[in-house]
């Protein structure tokens, strides 16, 4: 199970579209994409620049674009909001030092014009870790329950077990018009 | 550069130095036959860019002979200065019935790849497929 199979279901025919992830450095992007995919997760490194996974399914073209979190990149994620029909928020909910960095960060996001309406689905990662926020505690610290502008859905995962992930995807790829 | 079964993630093939020619000249990837038989397949790409570039593009064209077989245009926009990159493309195979054999179409396939920034080709690299039969 993963994106290919959820693509299938889809029975979309033609166009394209975009799906962002963003999140602080070691929250689980690249994992969670990796995941998705039934690869090997266990040499994953600090992205430095971005991943990208392009699939094609009976000419529907589905991109979905992982940057770095890192202090140093953040800077940069403005440059890949355009055409972005989903974004995926990804939190490390057992670093609870950094759930505010986090928050500060995607409030950051959600107030780009050109993320104006776009989808959020904010993965709580980590949640296998027994020091971990529970997915309410992470909606309460991002404040999400304020956010009115748009579609959003929280959604406990382990990246590293694969739980919770095709839950979020689905609900992700119902939000893609 | 390398392939993986992309229903399983099973890597496939996997390469990792480039001979220093490779922008000028065509190089050689050994690929095992057995791709050929996955209902999809990934194809991941890996560039470095030491400097920013503000509307990359890439253009990729893969050719059995002279016939174009598949047609990748991806505009990836900005590229950060220092960065390390990864490019994922999947596609479904034709169907059973519907596949080439390997053993035909061996060193037949070319994958050209361009890099642009904008409207200007800076880099183009032709990798050639060779399929090769493992017991």
């Amino acid at each position: 199970m993963g994106l290919l199979s959820l693509l299938r279901r889809l029975k979309k025919s033609g166009g394209e579209a975009r799906i962002l992830i963003l999140g602080l450095d070691n929250a689980g992007k690249t994992t969670i994409l990796r995941k998705l995919s039934e690869e090997d997760i266990t040499t994953t490194t600090p992205t430095q620049g971005f991943n990208i996974k392009s699939i094609l399914h009976n000419g529907f073209k589905l991109n979905v674009w992982d940057i770095g979190g890192q202090k140093t990149i953040r800077p940069y994620w403005r440059n890949y909001y355009e055409n972005t029909e989903a974004l995926i928020y990804v939190v490390d909910a057992a670093d609870r030092k950094r759930v505010d960095e986090a928050g500060f960060e995607l409030a950051e996001i959600l107030g780009e014009d050109k993320l104006a309406t776009v989808p959020l689905l904010v993965f709580a990662n980590k949640s296998d870790l027994i020091t971990a926020l529970s997915a309410d505690d992470v909606a309460e610290s991002l404040s999400l329950f304020n956010i009115k502008d748009r579609p959003w859905q929280i959604q406990a995962c382990s990246a590293k077990k694969g739980d919770g992930l095709e839950e979020g995807l689905q609900w992700v790829v119902k939000q893609v018009k | 550069m390398n392939m993986r079964d992309a229903e399983t993630g099973e890597m496939m093939w996997e390469k990792h130095a480039w001979p220093s020619a490779w922008r000028s000249e065509e190089v050689e990837a050994r690929i095992p036959a057995d791709v050929m038989n996955r209902a999809a397949v990934s194809r991941e790409m890996t560039f470095s860019s030491a400097a920013a570039i503000d509307d990359f593009r890439l253009r990729q064209r893969v050719y059995l002979g002279e016939h174009c077989i598949e047609e990748w245009d991806f505009d990836f926009g900005f590229v950060i200065p220092g960065s390390v990159n990864t490019w994922q493309t999947t596609i479904e195979s034709a169907g059973e019935g519907a596949m080439l054999d390997p053993t035909q179409i061996s060193g037949l396939v070319c994958i050209e790849t361009s890099f642009l920034d904008g409207d200007v080709v800076f880099n183009k690299s032709v990798v050639r497929v060779y399929y090769e039969q493992y017991d």
